[in-house]
């Protein structure tokens, strides 16, 4: 497992990295994914554009009520920000389920995000919030919600030319609780099934699964049932409809009522 | 001060040195100037081969070898044979030749200055694959490997006249063993001396060294093997490597030092594999549910090839079909079959775990059927006189199996319940496991300081060796921990020894140790006799340098046994299994040292926990591996251990100076049988075979009676 030959360089500022994508320029972040898949030989990049120099964009802030994560802040910052586990703690329950601790230290939000991993906890507790991503090229920037951007495995709508440079998480309602549940085969292995739920005390929610779509998805119909008044357990069983196998469905089922009463508890 | 050291819990000597990182681990051996090796291999699970294309001028690529290369020069890996039975002659080709008989398959080898240079290089060459359909089920398959039938009392005549007769099939997954350090070797030939030097990730050093004489055909003399730290095995560093022996045949085709240091998804694919059997099993029993008959069909899947050790896990299998009960008509036949997947082998437990799990799900079966306790079921019929001689022809040499079983049931706290969110059962599965065999050798000698040296047969990877090794020798010559010294792993430093495996350490290698050291401890008292005035050793080395001893011990087989436990729990919603409680007695005779013995409990209890749960080598229709890293296949982490209790009851072995068993593979093979009964009992009856997966079990409780 050795890479095959490939360019690499590490540019100082977004400006000077943003130039340098393109067909040809793959972004290594934190590098947990990018770099087995490299020594793997499944990602062959011509040119490595390394953002680890990039200390601009490794921020946690609150402005106008609504959370700006940087796209370099590391998984285990996000861990320890005091701010976000009092304010936004879907995501201070949701980073803890990704893989060991040892990759958190080194794994990116943006790099997160951008990767797109089926299984990628971030990104479900992130639709969940209704976060938005800001991304931008040399030839300007913009802003997508986080449930438009990943389109599938793997797979979203950030061009080739296109940075990921912030993600920006709304402000959530007074009293609103937050759950996060998954199953993996193991501690810390990819999940097969998650579910992250926010709900305020007005019913107002936000429910994401994991493994019940080919990507991170909304369950809306649960959301509206939270917003009508329905139980956990009802809303819980609209959040999975269909999923085709009957398995996972239950599982998918089983996982958001956790969230949901995690979220209400 | 005799025996103060045996018995006790001493931390292992080892452990300060490999905490600091101060190990040597075969990658750690760097040679200057050696040359890398990658493997082009096969991406078929079955194909032939039309030709090999090396393009012109392979940039940094120093060497392609491949099988016409290596024609004359090497033969096919040597195969073992099983008493009794037959094997044919499939021994793995060191190169594939005209055929591909597994994706993984070594098909050539380029050498280049560096590892990723050489597979740059292996990533251009250009194969000829005309594919074959791939049989990828061992009971599909027409070609067989192995075969062996045995027939012991007269199982017609029982069949035919007992009162209930249950029958049951049962299948084990393909497991991979996965060290934390994969294979690996570094070869070295000068032409001067005409010596070959091999250093080897391996079990120990002299099955290497036999391996590499027969495939090179070179006497043993003219080979030099080194074993430095290795970083586990389990069962899949015993037998030489086709790629070893490549890397051996490329340093005395080149003149160069040629390393291979072998990688995970490597390691995946291409190391042999353990488990991958099934089974059709009949008990006869009469109306006192005597079993008084026992009938199985075993199938291996044994993957392409036989390597050396291939046809031995069927065969233990075949031998222990009574397990622990006295069953007087036994008729057991093993088919050993040829399937387009990388080969089978021994790993850990290696045939053992496949007998207790075939016999202890059907014994619960039985017991279901009869409407017994399937406790009630197991103490009618254990084996309670030793030596016991089976209907299969071994013979056990000591145990104390109801002590085992009635330990096993105190310490579980069997629990069975449905509260409609969570289903709770409890399952008991028993094993005995032979154990120790051959010989093992030791050399021990005084140094001039006094302290006591003692060369090894015997080689560790994992298991203790320099601290329950000393704590014998310690107590047996006189000294404290700190004045013995071992020597381990170098085929020209220490006597020729049989291995590392089949849970044989301590009743041969360390009764071999016991032997020499009293040996050396007679002549050491007799110059001091002759000396008189209480000479301390170093004395004694002045005065008589150089007092060595050595011994070879033989013995039969031994049997270690024991008794496990489990209580699982099922949740209804999902199907996830939780193993709340695992109980582990186990017998391995005298215990040398209790924390090592027990850290050998707690390993083999969570391997086989794992092969319950997750661990499954799997494969696509074509018979491409789909399990082939870790997003593929999963290791339990501490996070999925379950409470673990162990206790030991000691039947000594009357055949070792020591009266010592083996306690390597206990929990491989004592852990799948309780499991699995439990999650039969939580399902009310309902048999699944491993892993037990979240799907499975939710499927399995929609069925009637769940």
């Amino acid at each position: 497992v050795k890479p095959p030959r490939f360019d690499y360089v590490a540019p100082a500022s977004v400006e000077e990295a943003l130039p340098l994508l393109g067909e040809a320029g793959t972004v290594l972040a934190g590098g947990q994914s990018l770099v087995p898949m490299m020594n793997l030989r499944l990602a062959n990049p011509e040119l490595v554009v390394d953002i680890n120099k990039l200390a601009e964009l490794d921020y946690i802030g609150a402005a106008d009520g609504r959370l700006r994560l940087g796209a370099m802040t590391r998984q285990a910052t996000l861990e320890r920000s005091e701010l976000v586990r009092e304010r936004w703690p879907l995501l201070h329950k949701a980073v803890r389920f990704v893989g060991h601790p040892q990759i958190r230290t080194r794994g990116t939000v943006g790099g997160s995000v951008a990767h797109a991993d089926p299984a990628a906890e971030l990104c479900t507790a992130l639709i969940a919030l209704g976060a938005r991503v800001h991304l931008r090229s040399k030839g300007g920037a913009r802003a997508v919600e986080a449930s438009d951007f990943l389109l599938g495995p793997l797979y979203t709508m950030r061009e080739p030319d296109e940075l990921l440079v912030e993600i920006e998480v709304p402000e959530q309602p007074d009293g609103a609780g937050a759950g996060f549940a998954e199953r993996a085969r193991t501690h810390g292995d990819f999940a097969t099934a998650g579910a992250a739920a926010v709900v305020a005390p007005d019913g107002r929610a936000g429910v994401a699964l994991l493994g019940a779509r080919p990507a991170p998805a909304r369950a809306e119909a649960a959301e509206r049932a939270l917003a009508d008044g329905a139980s956990p357990r009802e809303a819980a069983a609209l959040a999975a409809t269909g999923v085709e196998d009957e398995h996972r469905r239950a599982l998918c089922t089983e996982l958001a009522r956790l969230a949901i009463e995690e979220a209400l508890a | 001060l005799s025996g103060r050291l045996v018995g006790r819990p001493v931390l292992r000597r080892e452990d300060e040195r490999i905490l600091r990182g101060n190990t040597r681990y075969l990658d750690d051996i760097d040679p200057p100037g050696a040359a890398q090796v990658a493997f082009v291999r096969s991406p078929f699970a079955h194909a032939r081969i039309g030709g090999i294309e090396v393009p012109e001028g392979l940039e940094g690529a120093v060497r392609v070898i491949t099988a016409g290369d290596v024609q004359g020069l090497v033969d096919d890996l040597p195969v073992q044979s099983i008493e009794g039975g037959s094997v044919s002659d499939d021994g793995h080709p060191v190169l594939a030749r005209d055929e591909v008989r597994y994706a993984g398959q070594p098909v050539a080898a380029v050498l280049a200055d560096t590892r990723a240079i050489a597979e740059d290089a292996a990533g251009a060459i250009e194969v000829d694959y005309e594919p074959l359909d791939p049989v990828l089920d061992a009971r599909a398959s027409n070609v067989r490997m192995s075969h062996w039938h045995r027939v012991g009392g007269d199982v017609e005549s029982v069949f035919t006249s007992a009162a209930h007769v249950v029958r049951a099939s049962h299948a084990l997954p393909r497991l991979a063993p996965v060290p934390m350090e994969p294979r690996g070797a570094i070869a070295s030939y000068d032409e001067a001396d005409d010596l070959l030097t091999v250093w080897v990730s391996a079990q120990d050093s002299h099955r290497q060294l036999a391996g590499l004489a027969a495939v090179l055909g070179r006497p043993e003399d003219s080979i030099h093997v080194i074993v430095p730290d290795v970083g586990g095995a389990f069962g899949s560093k015993g037998a030489p490597a086709p790629e070893t022996m490549l890397v051996a045949a490329a340093a005395m085709l080149t003149g160069r030092t040629v390393k291979w240091t072998e990688d995970r998804e490597e390691n995946f694919v291409a190391s042999y594999q353990g488990r991958g059997m099934e089974a059709e099993v009949e008990l006869a029993l009469d109306a006192e549910a005597t079993i008084v008959g026992v009938r199985a069909r075993v199938w291996a899947d044994l993957g392409g090839y036989l390597m050396p050790t291939t046809a031995i896990p069927p065969h233990t299998t075949a031998m222990l079909m009574c397990g622990v009960y006295d069953i007087q008509a036994a008729d057991v036949e093993v088919f050993g079959m040829r399937t387009n997947k990388v080969p089978t082998g021994p790993y850990r437990g290696a045939g053992r775990p496949e007998a207790a799990y075939f016999l202890e799900c059907t014994v619960d079966i039985a017991a279901r059927e009869l409407r017994m306790d399937p406790l009630e079921l197991r103490r009618r019929n254990l084996i309670r006189d030793f030596p016991y001689r089976t209907v299969l022809g071994w013979t056990y040499d000591s145990g104390d199996y109801a002590r085992c079983l009635e330990r096993a049931e105190e310490l579980i706290r069997p629990e069975r319940s449905d509260d409609g969110e969570r289903v709770i059962g409890t399952g008991f599965g028993m094993y005995v496991e032979r154990a120790g065999g051959q010989f093992e050798t030791a050399d021990a000698e005084l140094l001039p300081t006094g302290r006591l040296l003692v060369r090894s047969g015997s080689s560790p990877h994992g298991q203790g060796h320099d601290t329950t090794f000393a704590q014998i020798a310690a107590d047996r010559f006189g000294v404290g921990l700190d004045d013995v010294e071992f020597r381990f792993g170098d085929s020209r430093e220490v006597p020729r020894g049989v291995g590392t495996f089949a849970s044989r350490s301590v009743a041969m290698g360390a009764s071999a140790v016991a032997q020499a050291v009293d040996a050396l401890r007679a002549k050491c008292e007799a110059v001091a006799d002759r000396l008189g005035g209480g000479p301390s050793l170093a004395d004694v080395a002045e005065a008589e340098p150089g007092l060595r001893a050595s011994a070879r011990f033989e013995s039969d087989l031994v049997f270690s046994s024991g008794a496990y436990g489990a209580v699982v729990e099922i949740e209804r919603a999902t199907g996830r299994p939780r193993v709340l409680r695992l109980v582990a007695v186990d017998d391995a005779g005298v215990i040398v040292n209790p924390l090592l013995a027990e850290g050998q409990v707690i390993g083999g209890s969570a391997q086989g926990l794992g092969e319950c749960l997750v661990e499954e080598a799997t494969y696509d229709d074509e018979g491409n591996p789909t399990f082939a890293s870790f997003i593929g296949y999963s290791l339990l982490t501490a996070a999925e251990m379950p409470e673990l209790l162990t206790e030991f009851v000691e039947s000594p072995s009357p055949l070792n100076p020591l009266g010592a068993k083996g306690i390597g593979e206990g929990g491989a093979i004592g852990t799948p049988p309780a499991v699995s009964n439990a999650v039969a009992d939580a399902l009310g009856g309902i048999r699944l075979d491993p892993p037990f997966s979240e799907d499975k079990l939710w499927r399995a409780l929609r069925e009637p009676g769940a």
